[in-house]
């Protein structure tokens, strides 16, 4: 049995390719996706390590926040404890660090952005074995105020050597360094990714906004002390508010910070390599159903001459086995390619991961294995078991076994789940915020697809069916008709893809929709300033400057934080209480803004819901610098989606709870009579020393917004093409099998005078026509998906509902193309049949 | 008779040409292994006629009819159809020629399985995208009786109906030529005499020219003149060929 499997395997060697080429692509985006994000975890393990190294402990404020993603800045503690800590018996050294905001100018004075990473401003350790893996690669150590030194990365970037001059843009504003010297970071160039410029540990505190002040200091034991005994000492002598950690907690806890980060990363990209496995097993069912169906002479052949049904069984299963662990090879290989792939592709968004050299945990390697083998003997299985239940002599007698018919309740019960999806979306577009009801919906959907589909396939061959008999379409449609299972299964591997693509297109649409509506709501600022690069924010002297312009009339400026209400993650916005209302609508509900003032917080309608709070309670909000701060309500407003946060506080509030004084947006109003372009013209001439702010009106706001949203879409669809791809292999597999199936009809029509073009055509026309099946029941779904979605994150600001008719009709476009394209080598082949092979009786 | 004009010759005279073969040869395979299968045969075949060709197996009568059908390529000699020489043709211009001068009735699998019984007879004319010519539809259909099961798939049909429509199919386009490969090989003997009955009346009555390859000394009397094969050579021919006189004929070629 086994040389026969062996033998049958190799026999066909085209559709081996195809099969396996199915399987290899889920596997590879599978492995891909753990490759990648280990990979990044070792990166940043390396470079938390590499930060602590030469460290013991760390003494920094002691946070409230376990959650160490949340604290994100901790409280600057007082330069004295350095002091402090110095005075305890068992510290060699202790030096204190100052971490911030820095943005360096390159030569024209524009800024030396990084993708993703954060550009940092940093003191200079003195001790070098508290400077961890940073050295000097040439000049010196900044010295003076006026001396600065920048990582190796960002010199290289903007040219800069030892001796140059170099602007470098703080919270407060923009000063001029000498570069004294150029550092790197272990082997690399930077701290992954990030841009640095540090400075001498005085000069750093000041331009930091920490005079006085340190983040952390950093503690290196004496010989023959251990780090746990000396954090034990040191926490003894330490004031309250501050907490002594070794630096392998510390380094431990950024680096499982990371992890979660990329737990959410690594399972968003697991999500799109499920799509394209499922797709993947669809082919890989087709494929085995119909080679099964094509071989039921063969298996009936063989138990005709004694061959057991778990023989025959054994035999597929074997066959099946092989394949998949052939392909969940080549898909761990192809896996570690593909991951490189993913990191260009976000790196071309704007997204750069740090990397070092590729990862391959056993995990994975696992998990490449059990996906490509499992999945494949399951397609398998289940038609090799109707098989071997195939009476022998009756296989033998019916030579092409077309199996046309669809169970009565099969045709029931997916008509009845695609109409329970259909109520159960419709009701979810209705209600609003109900994403369960939405998933389930869309399941049911996608399940009366696979239930129904056969029948749906015949529906649809049924309209293609017009004109004559001969003519291409008709013929193909028929021929569809006669195998709809195989029809719709080779079919809905596309749907999948284009289901997921079409349902994030409505909700990008929808969410670009949403952020036209909103401003045209409720804004009222002229202008809307921004930092340039999403890491950064936009320094407090600019709305300083603003305000001194005479054809300014309001700014006001807005920050954001993180903090805990009632136990949950919630965003807290500070914002300029004076101009509020000149600026922007925020949909006053009850209360009243001129009760708004320190110690008093505007409320969302949407939180007061949930809190069950009104005008005049109290909310605890707990930050995670400072601990539990109460306020009073003091309004309520609906227009959250137009700050994005649901819990708004006085600017004096806010920076005595939150360190960081960037401000995420800046908006302005022009005085009465001004004109919009002269205010943008002032503003941007008043603004010349801030390059990395970002200066738009409304519409221009709206376009950069929207913009981001689709390249969000345009990065999901480029995942979700490999899934296309893998629908693609289907199609082509289906046809080229039922090419082969068909050899002596379309001998007979080559005979009986079908040029090979009409063969061709005949061919190329069922492709098109399972594709536009497969197409159109995805965007269908897709669409209601994607509109019931889009109306569940109505919370999440998707105000409004837009559905892109032109990206689906396009979509629809795409798939009769492919149809065609998928449809190139077994038309050929078709066309390409022997006449007399096909027409002499064997 | 050894004309070889281009002209289309008219048709039903009895006189003119349909098809023929001049030293055609047809080897299979090279060397050792050669299969002479035709040997330099000449041979015409009379418009208006109704022709079987008989041998033994491996004769060469399969060979024979598929090359001059422009099924398959002569290695030398010359193939006509009318004034037309198969050789000098395309794949696609034999195509055409197949589809719009010739008929075709194979042994089985004559259908296509997805088409009724009257889209598999229109299917030539649907390929060419030419109109049905309704009066002579009628007039084949009703000649060979399929009037009631036009509508059925070939799955719904018997062998004998199956035939039939093959032959309405090869009649269909009115071609210049039908030719058919033992087209009652697998039918039993009365629904082969009714098959051979509308064979011999399309060309008593429609003016048809008809070659056909038999064993069957019976299927044969049907003929105007049975032309005998052996080991790819012609090698005797009987006009107006009786049962028995075909049967003396094979005893005598065979003995
Ligand atoms: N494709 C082929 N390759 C090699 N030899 C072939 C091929 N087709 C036919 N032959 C050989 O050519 C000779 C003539 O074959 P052909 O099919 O014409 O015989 P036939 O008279 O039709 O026989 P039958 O009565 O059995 O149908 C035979 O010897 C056969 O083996
Ligand atoms: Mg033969």
């Amino acid at each position: 049995m086994l040389r026969y499997s062996l033998r049958s395997l190799l026999a066909h060697k085209l559709r081996l390719v195809l099969t396996v080429a199915a399987v290899t692509v889920g596997v590879a985006f599978v492995s891909a996706s753990f490759v990648l994000s280990d990979t990044m975890g070792k990166a940043f393990d390396e470079l938390f390590a590499g930060l602590a190294k030469g460290t013991d402990v760390v003494v920094r404020a002691e946070s409230i926040d376990a959650n160490a993603t949340a604290r994100g800045q901790v409280r600057p503690l007082d330069e004295d404890i350095v002091d402090t800590v110095r005075k305890v018996s068992g510290v060699a050294a202790a030096e204190g660090s100052v971490t911030g905001f820095a943005l360096i100018l390159d030569k024209d004075g524009q800024p030396i952005q990084p993708g993703g990473a954060p550009t940092l401003g940093s003191s200079t350790s003195t001790d070098s074995d508290l400077s961890g893996n940073f050295s000097l690669r040439s000049g010196q150590v900044p010295a003076a105020p006026d001396e600065m030194a920048v990582d190796a990365a960002s010199a290289a970037k903007a040219g800069y050597k030892v001796g140059d001059r170099a602007a470098v843009i703080f919270e407060d504003g923009t000063e001029e360094f000498t570069i004294t010297g150029i550092v790197g970071f272990g082997d690399t160039d930077s701290l992954a990714g990030a841009t640095l410029a540090s400075f001498e540990t005085a000069t750093a505190q000041k331009l930091l906004g920490k005079a006085g002040k340190f983040d952390q200091i950093d503690v290196r034991a004496a010989d023959g002390i251990s780090a746990v005994d000396l954090r034990d000492e040191l926490a003894q002598a330490l004031p309250a508010g501050t907490e002594a950690l070794t630096a392998d907690q510390v380094s431990g806890e950024s680096a499982q910070a990371i992890r979660d980060g990329l737990g959410i990363f690594t399972n968003v990209l697991l999500t799109f390599a499920g799509v394209s496995l499922l797709v993947g097993s669809f082919v890989i069912w087709n494929t085995f159903n119909v080679l099964v169906a094509q071989r039921r002479r063969e298996v009936a052949l063989l138990r005709a001459v004694g061959a057991k049904g778990g023989q025959v069984l054994g035999g597929i299963i074997l066959e099946a086995g092989l394949i998949g662990l052939v392909s969940a090879g080549l898909g761990l290989a192809a896996g570690v390619g593909l991951a490189g792939g993913i990191r260009s592709l976000l790196a071309a968004v704007g997204i750069e991961v740090p990397t070092t050299a590729a990862v391959v945990e056993p995990r994975t390697i696992v998990a490449a294995l059990l996906v490509g083998v499992v999945i494949t003997v399951v397609a398998a299985v289940v038609p090799a078991v109707s098989a071997t239940r195939v009476a022998p002599m009756e296989a033998l007698r019916t030579a092409t076994p077309a199996d046309g018919s669809i169970g009565r309740s099969r045709s029931t019960v997916g008509i009845l789940l695609l109409a329970a999806s259909a109520a159960a979306l419709a009701t979810a577009a209705l209600l609003k915020d109900q994403l369960v009801l939405t998933g389930l919906g869309a399941l049911a959907g996608f399940a009366g697809l696979v239930v129904a589909g056969p029948l749906l396939a015949r529906a649809m061959a049924g309209l293609a069916n017009r004109g004559r008999a001969g003519g291409g379409w008709s013929l193909a449609a028929r021929n569809i008709t006669r195998a709809p299972k195989r029809a719709a299964a080779t079919a809905l591997a596309l749907t999948i893809g284009l289901t997921v693509v079409c349902a994030v297109a409505v909700v990008a649409s929808s969410t670009k929709a949403s952020v036209t509506d909103l401003l045209s709501g409720g804004n009222r600022a002229d202008l809307i300033l921004q930092a340039a690069s999403p890491t950064g924010g936009v320094s407090p002297a600019v709305a300083r400057i603003l305000d001194q312009q005479a054809e300014v009339d309001a700014v006001l400026e807005l920050r954001f934080s993180q903090a805990t209400v009632a136990n949950k993650s919630a965003s807290i916005i500070g914002l300029t209480r004076d101009t509020v209302d000149h600026v922007m609508d925020l949909g006053i509900t009850a209360g009243s803004l001129a009760d708004f003032r320190n110690g008093s917080l505007l409320l969302s309608t949407k939180q007061a819901k949930q809190l069950d709070a009104g005008v005049g309670d109290t909310v605890t909000i707990t930050f995670p610098e400072t601990g539990e701060r109460s306020y009073e309500v003091a309004a309520l407003f609906e227009r959250d989606a137009l700050v994005g946060a649901g819990y708004l506080l006085t600017l004096d509030d806010y920076a005595g709870n939150v360190t960081s004084r960037m401000d995420a947006a800046v908006m302005v109003t022009a005085a009465s009579g001004v004109a919009a372009g002269k205010l943008q013209q002032q503003v941007d001439d008043a603004l010349a020393d801030f390059p990395n702010v970002q200066v738009s009106d409304p519409t221009e706001f709206a376009k950069s917004q929207q913009a981001s949203v689709d390249q969000m879409l345009g990065l999901v669809t480029a995942l979700l093409a490999l899934a296309v791809i893998v629908a693609v292999l289907g199609i082509i597999n289906t046809l080229v099998l039922s090419v082969v199936e068909r050899t002596r009809e379309l001998g007979l029509m080559r005979a009986v005078g079908a040029t090979r073009r009409q063969v061709r055509t005949v061919i190329r026309r069922e492709s098109v026509l399972m594709s536009l099946f497969g197409a159109i029941a995805g965007v269908l779904l897709g669409t209601g998906a994607g509109i019931a979605l889009a109306r569940a994150m109505n919370g999440e600001g998707i105000s409004s509902l837009d559905v892109p008719l032109a990206s689906l009709a396009v979509y629809v476009v795409v798939a009769a193309v492919i149809g065609v394209l998928a449809a190139i080598g077994p038309a050929r082949r078709a066309s390409r049949v022997d006449v007399l092979r096909a027409i002499t009786v064997d | 008779m050894t004309s070889t004009s281009v002209a289309k010759p008219p048709r039903g005279t009895g006189q003119s040409i349909a098809a023929r073969v001049e030293q055609a040869t047809k080897t299979y395979g090279s060397g050792d292994a050669a299969v002479v299968a035709l040997d330099a045969v000449t041979v015409d075949f009379a418009a208006g006629a109704f022709t079987a060709i008989m041998g033994p197996s491996g004769s060469g009568k399969s060979t024979l009819l598929h090359c001059m059908a422009g099924l398959d390529t002569l290695s030398s000699g010359q193939a006509f159809i009318g004034g037309t020489d198969i050789a000098s043709l395309s794949d696609k211009e034999l195509t055409l020629l197949r589809r719009d001068r010739l008929g075709f009735i194979f042994q089985a699998f004559n259908l296509l399985p997805v088409l009724t019984a009257r889209e598999n007879i229109t299917l030539p004319l649907d390929l060419a995208g030419r109109k049905v010519d309704g009066e002579w539809f009628e007039k084949v259909i009703a000649s060979l009786g399929l009037g009631e099961r036009l509508g059925h798939r070939p799955a719904q049909l018997s062998g004998g109906q199956q035939q039939r429509v093959a032959v309405a199919r090869a009649l269909a386009t009115k071609p210049e030529v039908v030719f058919g490969d033992e087209p009652t090989g697998a039918l039993d003997s009365r629904t082969g005499a009714e098959l051979l009955g509308f064979l011999r009346s399309a060309v008593d009555d429609l003016g048809q020219t008809v070659v056909m390859v038999t064993h069957d000394p019976v299927a044969a009397s049907y003929a105007d003149r049975v032309v005998f094969l052996a080991d790819g050579r012609v090698v005797d021919e009987l006009q107006a060929p009786t049962r028995d006189g075909v049967l003396e004929m094979m005893k005598r070629l065979g003995g």
